[in-house]
């Protein structure tokens, strides 16, 4: 009678809970105490469909034929011009890929070294580098798009494609760095002695040992890279040049000369894709955020 | 010997940093001080016009404005995130409740804001509602002001707030709101007397994650808002760009530095101890995207 | 201050599908010490949240001072926990922690104060008001989460296997404050535990649950003596139970028959017909060991035989595990008391008689399978 009040949503929401207890049994239920406040889980629902709401718009004015954007008919007409009249949009596509793979890799490497380095030794400039490392993170992303675009200026390089390169290693930087970090810190550092009381020498403690055991934390490390580039707009807004247009580049023209409806199909497209990439990674979902 | 081995791993991590974000960063602090060239750059002349240029009303007025709307954007995320955070962390399926919060966070910035104009645009979805209910005839301006960029804002920074305070409040021991409770306190004494002191440090990261980005705003005031709502982020893009007044770029983004760095290093360093505690509750899914200011 | 009486009549609890509580009725009286004992997840803790108001039963009615407190939220409860893990809170000192009930009800600091440290010292814990419960050993935190639940003055105090966390000795000593906290406050104790020693050791009463029901309820003797199932037989303490075919009832004086052992009498009250086979057990104390044949004198004291298959020594005793003809195990303890100097030494695959006397055997329910 209660559960019939509730929106379909939280009764769906029972129904799984009360399944996964069944498939559980007691004990593992007995972790997951139920919200008492009934409040946090009405807010988080409305909060879930606000969040959704755009996303929900975007996906029904992708099928909507017309220019308007009042509904006139069900189409597959923009799904149509995305595919086979949108070269320019398949090649900031492509940009994109290649910056965001190309900074990933760089920063990658880079920020390894510096995690390994700083996690493993002691030395004089250590907590220079954890700070400085730190640093990027905090400032709004203006300060290091109009910085680099000013630096680029001054020394003369030309913008493009380089350049964007370049910013996006420099932004990927701290957070692979603040993750191989962590990853690394949580592993026994009685390991690496043993390692060694074994005899194995520096090189070989570091590609046998050390790398191995934190390739989780770069893997997310890598993959963080790759989002947060594919992502970027404002940096790369400042340090892009001619033929270095990157997808939200893209996206940005399109919203501001003028709204074609591709734009829709395309965002829907995203949108899918998002949802296609995290889905299977949803139980490992909390593993991540409680890191 | 064996003690710079550290240092040569970190070498090409110190070296780009030092060519790509100090030396940026020295530059501008350097031409804050300069005069402003005719056609954009500057002249090699010190001078503090970029300074006393930022007493100017116009930018003063949007340095306020600014600060006011980040602290309200940062305030109602906060106050919207919390018991959202609350709800993940004690429901059963935590997995798939993460899940819903990630989708739209993913989803690319610029579709997301798109997703806006849609639908508070003149020819959007929410004025195609108000014709087919025939509630006006004429479209409604809901875009190009201050509401409907602190609505896009936290929008977009909500999923920053609600992914900490979930690990954070997954940490803490619900028994103890029940021990609170059974003590004397009311549903309500108890979140405020036990859950929230022992989730400041989610707090904190939180406020921090919402606080900074938006503080440094760009892409959403320019596509979502108006003249009325231009934020700092927008003067400075417009000083470089436009009036080409680089000095003044570059001192406006001084000052943003100072005070967001500022206030970071503030919060971390009045509770030594609880410095770690800031980047643990800094889960993965929020580096992703949390670079800052759009 | 006084206690209050507890009345749980007929109660059931469901999370989700599964039963955690089936028809539970309990009465507690007032001032009493009394013990909820049962293996873990048999439902303890549930009944200590139903009556310190965390969860709402789905049937059945509890009543505190004969008033029914369904409904009602545990800050309106005249009860208070001393949780599983204490449940101590982190950002509060060892003082505010104690200080936190009167802080909520808004009490002037002069009076917090004074209260606090006549509570602190009534567990000892003065000296350490200023530390934060991380600061604290772990007797030592149960100890504040003990004064903090007592400080409201509770009518009754709800303990949640308070000592699962301490180590065997500081159990023991611990478990004596306890006592001594209950007789100098007075009032009702309801101690969840799955430690028979501990249950055994303090309690006025205890009930003993398994799966979700009440299997008996008396004092530790009764409990002991006279356990009601095999399953209470069994839980506390070690007991032998066979499986008796019942010949002849006269009265309380029982014949029967063991499967491969030939006649048992057994002294006890049964609902049983001659005919039908019941479980009659016998505590391995009650046993005594020899290696020569006792004498009977004709008595009804019944007498097995069978080879020592394990002997383990434990300085106060030895528990010898004997293998009856028929194969089935037999556990008998032995005490080393002086006059047992002198007495030949009983040893690995000795040849052995075990006798016991009809009367100390007990007829228990079979546990349903
Ligand atoms: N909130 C809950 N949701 C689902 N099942 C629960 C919940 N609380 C208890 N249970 C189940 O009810 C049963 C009894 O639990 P309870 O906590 O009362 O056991 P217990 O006797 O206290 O055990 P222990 O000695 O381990 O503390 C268990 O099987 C448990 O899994
Ligand atoms: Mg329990």
């Amino acid at each position: 009678m209660h559960a019939l009040k509730k929106p379909k949503a939280i009764r769906i929401a029972i129904l799984w809970r009360t399944r996964r207890m069944l498939r559980k049994g007691g004990a593992a239920a007995r972790k997951f105490m139920p919200a008492r406040s009934s409040l946090s889980n009405v807010i988080y629902w409305v909060v879930i469909g606000f969040l959704f709401l755009p996303l929900f718009v975007l996906v029904l004015y992708s099928f909507n034929s017309g220019r308007q954007a009042t509904w006139q008919g069900f189409s597959f007409e923009w799904y149509q011009k995305l595919v086979m009249a949108s070269p320019e949009l398949w090649r900031a596509f492509l940009n994109s890929v290649i910056i965001a793979f190309g900074s990933a890799m760089m920063s990658t490497i880079i920020g390894t070294l510096a995690a390994v380095g700083t996690a493993r030794y002691s030395f004089k400039l250590k907590s220079f580098v954890s700070t400085m490392s730190f640093v990027p993170m905090i400032l709004p992303e203006i300060v290091v798009g109009v910085s680099l675009l000013i630096f680029f200026a001054g020394v003369g390089l030309k913008l493009g494609l380089a350049t964007v390169w370049i910013a996006h290693t420099t932004f990927n930087l701290p957070f692979v760095y603040l993750l191989v970090s962590a990853r690394l810190e949580e592993s026994d550092p009685s390991i690496v002695e043993a390692a060694r009381d074994l005899g194995a020498n520096e090189m070989q403690i570091l590609f046998r040992i050390i790398l191995p055991m934190a390739l989780p934390g770069i893997l997310s490390a890598f993959l963080t890279a790759v989002t947060l580039s594919l992502e970027d707009f404002v940096i790369t807004f400042f340090v892009t040049g001619p033929g270095g247009t990157t997808l939200p580049l893209y996206i940005y023209s399109m919203i501001r000369f003028g709204v074609s409806p591709v734009i829709n199909a395309l965002s829907a497209v995203m949108v899918a894709g998002t949802v296609l990439l995290i889905y299977p990674m949803r139980n490992f979902l909390k593993v991540f955020a409680a890191r | 010997m064996k003690k710079q081995v550290g240092l040569y791993y970190s070498l090409p991590q110190i070296m780009w940093l030092l060519v790509f974000f100090a030396a940026p960063l020295g530059i501008i602090i350097a031409y804050s001080f300069l005069k402003k060239g005719l056609y954009g750059g500057v002249e090699p002349q010190f001078s503090l016009e970029a300074y006393t240029a930022m007493a100017n009303p116009n930018i003063l007025i949007v340095t306020w404005r600014t600060l006011k709307m980040s602290v309200i954007a940062t305030i109602l995320t906060l106050l919207i995130a919390l018991p959202c955070g609350y709800s993940i962390a004690r429901s059963q399926n935590q997995a798939m409740r993460l899940f819903l919060v990630i989708v739209p966070f993913w989803t690319n910035f610029l579709v997301r804001i798109y997703a806006w104009i849609a639908i508070l645009g003149n020819e959007g979805f929410l004025n195609d509602i108000i014709r087919a209910l025939h509630l006006r005839s004429e479209s409604v301006q809901f875009l190009y002001n201050q509401t409907a960029v602190i609505l896009v804002l936290v929008y977009m920074y909500l999923p920053y707030a609600i992914l900490p305070l979930f690990s954070t409040i997954d940490k803490f021991d619900f028994t103890l709101l029940d021990a609170a409770r059974d003590l004397g306190a009311s549903r309500f004494q108890s979140y405020v007397r036990i859950l929230l002191p022992n989730i400041k440090s989610g707090l904190v990261t939180a406020g921090l994650f919402t606080f900074v980005p938006i503080f440094g705003a760009y892409a959403v005031p320019l596509l979502i808002g108006g003249k009325d709502s231009y934020m700092l982020g927008n003067i400075i893009a417009d000083q470089l760009t436009k009036t080409r007044n680089w000095p003044l770029a570059s001192s406006i983004s001084m000052t943003v530095t100072i005070l967001t760095t500022g206030l970071v290093f503030l919060i971390a360093m009045r509770k030594p101890r609880e410095q770690k505690q800031v980047f643990d509750a800094d889960p993965g899914l929020i580096t992703p995207v949390a670079s800052g200011g759009r | 201050m006084k206690g209050a009486d507890v009345d749980i009549v007929g109660v059931s609890k469901f999370f989700g599908s599964f039963q955690a509580l089936k028809n539970v009725s309990l009465s507690i009286s007032k001032g009493e010490f009394f013990s909820l004992l049962g293996p873990s997840g048999c439902g303890k803790t549930t009944v200590l949240r139903l009556i310190g108001g965390f969860e709402e039963p789905d049937s059945g009615t509890i009543a505190i001072e004969g008033k029914n407190v369904i409904g009602l939220p545990p800050d309106k409860r005249h009860c208070n926990t001393v949780f599983q893990s204490y449940a101590l809170f982190p950002h509060l000192s060892v003082f505010e922690n104690v200080a936190f009930p009167l802080r909520i009800r808004k009490i002037p600091q002069q009076l917090v104060r004074e209260k606090v440290m006549r509570y602190l010292s009534l567990v000892q814990l003065e000296m350490h008001a200023a530390k934060k419960p991380s600061q604290l050993s772990g007797g030592q935190r149960q100890r504040v989460a003990i004064a903090r639940a007592l400080i409201n003055e509770p009518s009754i105090l709800l303990l949640d296997e308070p000592l699962s966390a301490l180590d065997a000795k500081l159990r023991q000593h611990m478990l004596m404050e306890l006592d001594a906290i209950h007789d100098k406050v007075g009032i009702t104790f309801i101690y969840v535990t799955h430690d028979q020693q501990e249950a055994l050791s303090v309690s006025d009463r205890i009930a003993v649950m398994n799966m979700g029901e009440v299997l008996q309820i008396g004092t530790p003797r009764q409990i002991y003596e006279n356990p009601a199932t095999e399953f209470v037989a069994r839980f506390i303490g070690e007991t032998n139970v066979f499986s008796l075919k019942i010949l002849s009832i006269d009265g309380t004086k029982i014949y029967g028959e063991v499967d491969g052992l030939g006649p048992m009498f057994v002294d006890d009250e049964t609902d049983a017909k001659p005919g039908e086979t019941v479980l009659a057990t016998i505590r391995p104390e009650k046993i005594r060991i020899s290696a020569d044949l006792p004498n009977t004198n004709g008595g009804r004291i019944n007498v097995l035989h069978g080879i020592v298959a394990e002997p383990i020594y434990s300085g106060f005793q030895t528990k010898y595990v004997v293998q009856l003809d028929t194969g089935m195990m037999v556990t008998v303890y032995r005490q080393h008391a002086n006059w047992s100097e002198g007495i030949p030494d009983i040893e690995w695959k000795d040849e052995v008689y075990l006798s016991f006397s009809a009367s100390d055997m007990v007829i228990v329910e079979m546990h349903e399978q």
